[in-house]
């Protein structure tokens, strides 16, 4: 491979941002800038929600009381309504009949530069895009939303987090169509294994159902579950055979993730991403689209494919809301008697922040653990993971992800002093793993269904007690 | 002086107050327009409940006061008070409103005014030196920002200075032309500047419509900058 010669700007690139840009551009990176960003308001509807925050921007700093990461830093390129800012002055400058008349009269008008466009691709990947700033802006901006449209404009302009754009190209335009790479093959090996897992633990014999027509559900995780996280699986697995749903579910074998990167830096990739999600639907002639314990992918199934999905979408349903509603119907049993530890609740921003998922996961852990502890704050106001809006999946940003972004969430997880978190999020998963590791908290993380694996009845198969006694065995 | 004041209270009041409504009329339009045309057929899944709840919320922020910066919290909701009651209830300015748009509203009594345009003042004080003062806000904070209060400031100040002769330190012409001009000025830059939240603020607290991204237009977009099928 000849080695490829960088320019001065290319290297600036390098050396300032603190996560890998692939192909960084070599020249003109201000009308880059500005022609993507002229682009995205001639085709998209942004236009009067920048009108009018430029506005209303109030400057009044009680957005900075809030953030997770100002918190931490204290430093100005942290306070929310300045990160939004910086994106809202370029707008006006260059999109706005005032701003431009400015620009004729005075000779210290803002103009964009290179500097500039440098430090937002710095501050809007330090901002996790956890929205909790929103609630408490007295004017209602959402910063998450001008940090997303900053990226967005940023990734057009060519740059962009080299993970992210790896993963989703992948997904995309790649043979496997998934952000993990992991080929078909891999995933029904995956799933052979689930199997034989259920048959060792339950003792229960059983096909995973894959590409079955007609079903009511077509089951969708984040993609990196099937490697990393086979416990919340078989929780998944568990509660539908419990459940006696085993014959209405599916998985797709043509598309099978969940994971939707483009939420948190295009709305071009977001909605390739979930129309590939309809189709396999589609394909399958399935009902309703089953989103595993993920909050970003909940969140942009729940909350785009009734935007990009055509004109009858189907239903998304949570899987946390799938349990909740079999338990209340008394369709699963979870044995109170097992989970003996002090277990607490983390909220994944992307389906707490709207007040979607917040009260149900707490039912159902109230329902079997006999030692629950809340984290405060909690529920719609709960502190980000510190790896939200993607920054988990960029590995080289891990000692941010640690000291800064996670550190407020750390706090809080040492002060419930419990002995099991629980996430339902692949990248809360991750980003806390990482975190207790990292801060040697003694806390164990995992999902919310691989909690309910361990207490569920299953009628036929091996009780709870049964399970928990080798179990211990196994572990001596 | 009197011909100044006939002009301040005649043309210049009428020109100045029609700009703020027909500014304020143009963003409430431009805001519908996003809501009922642009976003319509895409709004049907909002929590409309929800949304307006957290708006009505923020009328009367009573878990936002006391959390965070609770002196600048409390100044801004202190200020709002009187900022509302006492431009459209203080018994002078009721027989304007009379006179302009013919309806007759109830009058704050006098001492109600004045303690209202006081608190008003000190709030406005206390934001200020805030702004100023404080180091964090210090930083985020533009010229406009503190211009704009001293613009708010303005006519309460010389409005309470011609409400009472006595203390005032003015001719009381002066004083009187200064407070229609300073409103005047305030007129002219509410639509302008973020005094526009009058109306603006119900729009933005609906943040979540902005959510409902329009279909079609990242492949436009992309399309318009890198052609057709373009890749990743």
């Amino acid at each position: 491979m000849p080695e490829t010669v960088e320019n001065a700007s290319q290297q600036m690139l390098r050396e300032r941002l603190p996560y890998y840009v692939e192909n960084p551009p070599a020249t003109g990176l201000v009308e880059r800038f500005l022609d993507a960003f002229a682009a995205i308001l001639e085709h998209t509807d942004y236009k009067p929600l920048l009108d009018s925050y430029c506005r209303t921007t109030n400057k009044c700093n009680r957005c900075s009381v809030t953030c997770p990461v100002y918190q931490v830093t204290g430093e100005a390129r942290d306070v929310p309504c300045y990160k939004t800012t910086l994106l809202l002055q370029v707008y006006q400058r260059y999109f706005s009949l005032g701003g431009w008349m400015r620009s004729q009269f005075n000779t210290h008008a803002f103009e964009l530069t290179e500097e500039i466009i440098l430090e937002m691709a710095d501050v809007f990947y330090r901002c996790t895009a956890c929205r909790r700033c929103t609630l408490e802006c007295p004017m209602g901006m959402d910063h998450g939303l001008i940090t997303r449209l900053g990226r967005y404009i940023l990734s057009l302009a060519g740059i962009s987090s080299k993970a992210l754009q790896v993963s989703v190209r992948e997904q995309l335009e790649g043979e496997t169509h998934n952000t993990s790479k992991i080929p078909k093959v891999a995933m029904l090996n995956t799933l052979e294994f689930l199997q034989e897992e259920l048959e060792d633990q339950f003792g229960l014999q059983v096909e995973v159902p894959v590409d079955k027509q007609d079903r009511d559900f077509v089951f969708f995780c984040a993609v990196s579950d099937y490697l990393m996280e086979p416990d919340t699986l078989l929780g998944n697995l568990a509660v539908l055979y419990a459940a006696g749903d085993w014959d209405r579910w599916t998985i797709g074998s043509c598309n099978y993730d969940g994971i939707n990167y483009g939420l948190f830096y295009s709305d071009w990739h977001l909605e390739r991403i979930i129309k590939q999600l309809v189709g396999e639907v589609e394909r399958l002639n399935g009902k309703n689209l089953l989103i595993g314990e993920c909050g970003h992918a909940s969140r942009s199934a729940h909350d785009f494919v009734p935007v990009f999905g055509g004109k009858r979408p189907s239903p998304v349903v949570s899987f946390i809301e799938y349990t909740l509603d079999c338990l209340r119907k008394g369709k699963i049993t979870l044995n109170p008697n097992i989970i003996t530890q002090k277990v607490t609740y983390h909220d994944p921003c992307n389906i707490a922040r709207g007040g979607w998922i917040v009260d149900q996961p707490r039912e159902i852990l109230k329902s079997f653990v006999k030692d629950y502890v809340e984290m405060t704050p909690g529920g719609k106001l709960n502190y980000c993971c510190g790896g939200g809006g993607g920054l988990v999946s960029i590995d080289e940003i891990h000692d941010y992800r640690m000291e800064v972004g996670g550190r407020k969430k750390a706090e809080q997880l040492i002060a419930t002093g419990a002995d099991i978190c629980i996430a339902p999020c692949a990248n809360c998963k991750k980003q806390l793993k990482e975190l207790v590791e990292h801060y040697e908290i003694p806390c164990e993380i995992m999902g919310l269904h691989d909690l309910i694996l361990k207490a569920i009845e299953i009628p036929g198969g091996k009780s709870a007690e049964e399970r928990l006694e080798e179990a211990q065995l196994y572990a001596m | 002086m009197r011909t100044w004041i006939d002009l301040a209270m005649g043309p210049l009041f009428a020109v100045t107050f029609l700009f703020m409504l027909i500014g304020l009329l143009r963003h409430l339009i431009q805001q519908l327009d996003t809501l009922f045309r642009r976003k319509a057929g895409r709004l049907r899944h909002m929590p409309w409940r929800k949304m307006a709840r957290d708006s009505l919320g923020w009328v009367v922020p009573i878990r936002h006061l006391t959390s965070g910066n609770v002196l600048f919290s409390n100044s801004s909701f202190i200020f709002h008070i009187g900022a509302i009651l006492v431009p459209l209830f203080y018994a002078g300015h009721i027989a304007l409103w009379e006179k302009l748009f013919a309806v007759s509203l109830p009058a704050l009594s006098a001492t109600v005014a004045d303690t209202l345009t006081i608190i008003t003042i000190l709030a406005l004080l206390v934001l200020l030196a805030s702004r100023l003062g404080n180091t964090k806000l210090r930083t985020i904070n533009r010229s406009s920002d503190t211009a704009v209060l001293i613009v708010v400031l303005l006519p309460f100040l010389t409005g309470f200075f011609a409400a009472h002769p006595t203390m005032n330190p003015l001719p009381w012409q002066a004083m009187f032309l200064m407070h229609l001009l300073s409103a005047e000025l305030l007129f002219v830059l509410v639509p302008l500047t973020k005094l526009s939240h009058i109306v603006l603020f119900f729009f933005d607290r609906i943040s979540e419509m902005h959510w409902q991204l329009k279909p079609g237009a990242g492949d436009r977009v992309a399309e318009t900058l890198f052609g057709k099928g373009a890749k990743i």
